[in-house]
């Protein structure tokens, strides 16, 4: 009986132990797995830090969440899911934090949400577009990035309304690549069974794509589809207009990773980008909520140059945790969990809530915003770009403009 | 034509990789190492043309020129600080040789690229083409301009390295230094002079290709590991040490690569590469032209 009662105390004493111990902290940890150094996509791995700390400086000025600034820690995985596997691990055990978000890259997020699952603690998806994130129906992992079903379907919606009818995709060797082609697939089976789909997969790490291009110059598609992100996809658009082959006369180029609104964009592709119609997750043109008013002039102040969707996204991703956090009063795991599954949050772009649907709309901000545009001009900024498509905005792609040659 | 097009840019593809050979093949000969950083010294020429063009606003040529003297710097600092105890016996003899100069290499390697990574950012860097235009048509093809003059540029290189080598008094004591360190040290070579200059050569070479495949492939960080690969197959294809066998060898995969991935299947393009290479260990173990090499 004794032994019982001493065993009840100490049980409740190291759970208020526990309890005290997150509460004692001094601010709320968020970890964040990015890609810092090469292999990975260091550019986005930069755009999403910029937006995470964006919002982090909004929610410390504004008083923090449950009254504590909020700390993000930060854990480069260069884009090797082993690696990213194994900082959610170090965030979650050693350093202690509380929810991890920021993740950019599919297959790391893949490896990362394994670990999430296995410790119950809730991770925002801030870019990672492949399906298969979805599909494993974790109750943990919530989907503020866009999904590649939503981007296949739009650009399926597109290709139908364009009346093309030979389209040649060129995707990269990751989980993302291969998911969003293959989703293409099917979407474009469903809208236009009439168009000729063909899906090339292309190493990532490869400088010269001349070989996949040269067999293009025999039976010209109307359209090719580039999934792929930089800087291989820079390399590839490059190869493809000196080749003759896109943007030209003949065929359309469609960029379905929604590089040219990067930074660096113009810098590398020069004159292969006039003529790009591009699928994105952000225009100028398209209207910001509040919260989107404000990030954007917080990141214009200290950036000097318009933000693009991952800053976007990368924001959205803080205040949703944090908005969790505050509806829950609890940064215990289960209970922000329930929160976020309760989630309607006007974010950046518009109110976000996650489907409770399974499949891969699971947890899923299944309306996600996206608009279609057209680069006009060489070093053509973002606000100057042709929008055809967007909120709002019905698509219209006899506005579209044909390069001469 | 599409055959025409396959060898024609395939032996453009592999002029590139013949250059980047021949630096390492030089470093083979005289040391017997294979350089784990020779990748990285590419990344540094790629990012000297296109930063000092676009950023300190120098024209094109001065700034290869510049690109393939900071390569050949990088050489001579990597040689006097890291390589020079190969020979000196401060590492001693035999595997332990070997790792040494494994690791160090690799350690180079991964140092550099952080480095680089650090001072330049994340985003990738087109360097400018050599020619105003990205593109022209000849014969109702297009081609890219800048790709055939670098082309040139290249196999007029590396005509200019084999001069060296055969036809100047500093090649024939290469020549010698990479026959016998200690037969050449007994007539009177200063072969770590030899070892400096060969360095120095293989890292302007290997910058010069590095500036002229910036605009084609950009400057960004990790850009060193594609032809760091690409020279280990074309060394060990065209034997390790033979200058000749980096040229054959270099032309040869860049025409192979192109059928494969044309006719075979491109995903597999970077696999027929290795394919060549087991088969050469397999087959002819000291490469193409590794026999003879040895012999002169």
């Amino acid at each position: 009986m004794i032994t019982r009662r001493w065993l009840m105390m100490v049980g409740l004493g190291l759970w208020v132990g526990s309890a005290v111990t997150v509460d004692a902290q001094e601010t709320i940890k968020i970890g964040a797995p990015i890609a810092m150094s090469p292999p990975g996509s260091v550019a986005q791995g930069k755009e999403v830090r910029d937006g995470l700390t964006i919002a982090q400086e909004m929610l410390n000025k504004g008083g923090g969440v449950l009254g504590k600034k909020i700390e993000i820690l930060y854990e480069d995985h260069q884009g090797i899911p082993e690696k990213g596997r194994a900082a959610v691990e170090k965030l979650i055990t050693r350093d202690k934090v509380v929810a991890i978000t920021g993740e950019h890259a599919s297959s790391v997020t893949l490896a990362d949400i394994d670990v999430a699952h296995r410790y119950n603690i809730p991770l925002v998806n801030t870019n990672a577009w492949s399906d298969a994130v979805r599909l494993k129906g974790y109750p943990q992992v919530f989907n503020r990035s866009n999904y590649n079903t939503r981007v296949a379907e739009a650009m399926a919606d597109v290709i139908a309304r364009m009346k093309v009818k030979n389209v040649v995709a060129f995707a990269e060797n990751t989980d993302y690549g291969t998911g969003q082609a293959e989703a293409m697939k099917k979407a474009l089976a469903k809208v236009a069974p009439d168009v000729k789909f063909t899906s090339r997969v292309l190493d990532r790490a490869a400088k010269d794509f001349t070989p996949a291009v040269l067999p293009l110059k025999a039976d010209r598609p109307d359209m090719i589809v580039t999934i792929m992100i930089p800087p291989a996809s820079y390399v590839l658009m490059n190869q493809l207009y000196e080749n003759g082959i896109a943007p030209s006369k003949q065929t359309w180029l469609y960029d379905g990773a929604g590089v040219a609104d990067y930074p660096e964009f113009w810098d590398n592709v020069k004159d292969a980008g006039v003529g790009l119609v591009s699928f994105g997750l952000y225009h100028p043109k398209v209207a910001l909520t509040k919260l989107g008013k404000d990030v954007r002039e917080a990141y214009m102040a200290k950036e000097k140059r318009e933000p693009n969707r991952l800053i976007f996204q990368a924001a959205d991703s803080l205040f949703l945790l944090a908005d969790a956090m505050t509806r829950a009063r609890s940064t215990e795991a289960d209970a922000v969990i329930k929160a976020l599954r309760d989630t309607r949050f006007e974010g950046v772009l518009g109110v976000i809530t996650f489907d409770k649907e399974p499949g891969i709309y699971f947890q899923q901000w299944k309306n996600i915003p996206f608009v279609t545009y057209q680069l006009t001009a060489k070093g053509q900024q973002l606000p100057d770009t042709l929008l055809v498509q967007g909120p709002g905005i019905e698509l219209a792609v006899d506005k579209l403009m044909r390069p001469a040659r | 034509m599409l055959v025409f097009e396959i060898v024609f840019t395939g032996l453009l593809m592999g002029i590139f990789y013949a250059l980047m050979a021949l630096g390492l093949t030089l470093i083979f000969g005289i040391l017997k190492i294979v350089n784990f950083a020779h990748g990285e010294l590419f990344m540094l020429g790629a990012y000297a043309y296109a930063v000092l063009v676009l950023r300190a606003g120098m024209a094109a040529v001065p700034a290869l020129l510049s690109a393939v003297l900071l390569g050949a710097l990088a050489g001579v600092v990597v040689e006097r600080l890291l390589l020079r105890p190969l020979y000196t016996g401060q590492v001693g003899a035999g595997p332990l040789r070997d790792e040494y100069a494994i690791i160090v290499t690799f350690g180079l390697s991964l140092f550099l690229i952080n480095l680089v990574h650090q001072l330049m950012g994340p985003y990738p860097l087109k360097g400018p083409d050599l020619t105003a235009t990205s593109r022209i048509e000849v014969f109702g093809m297009f081609v890219s301009p800048h790709r055939l003059l670098a082309s040139a540029l290249g196999a007029l290189t590396l005509g200019a390295v084999i001069w060296i080598i055969r036809g100047t008094v500093w090649g024939k004591r290469v020549q010698a230094v990479a026959q016998n360190r200690f037969g050449a040290a007994i007539v009177g070579i200063d072969h770590t002079r030899v070892s400096t200059l060969v360095l120095a050569m293989s890292g302007g070479i290997v910058a010069l290709s590095g500036a002229l495949l910036a605009p084609l492939f950009h400057a960004y960080p990790d850009v060193g590991a594609f032809p760091a690969v690409k020279s280990f197959v074309v060394v060990v294809l065209g034997g390790m040490g033979s200058i000749a066998g980096s040229i054959v060898g270099g032309l040869l995969l860049g025409v192979l690569e192109n059928f494969g991935a044309i006719y075979l299947s491109y995903e597999y393009r970077d696999t027929f590469g290795f394919v060549i290479l087991m088969l050469v260990l397999l087959l002819r173990p000291h490469g193409l032209f590794g026999e003879r090499t040895r012999e002169v």
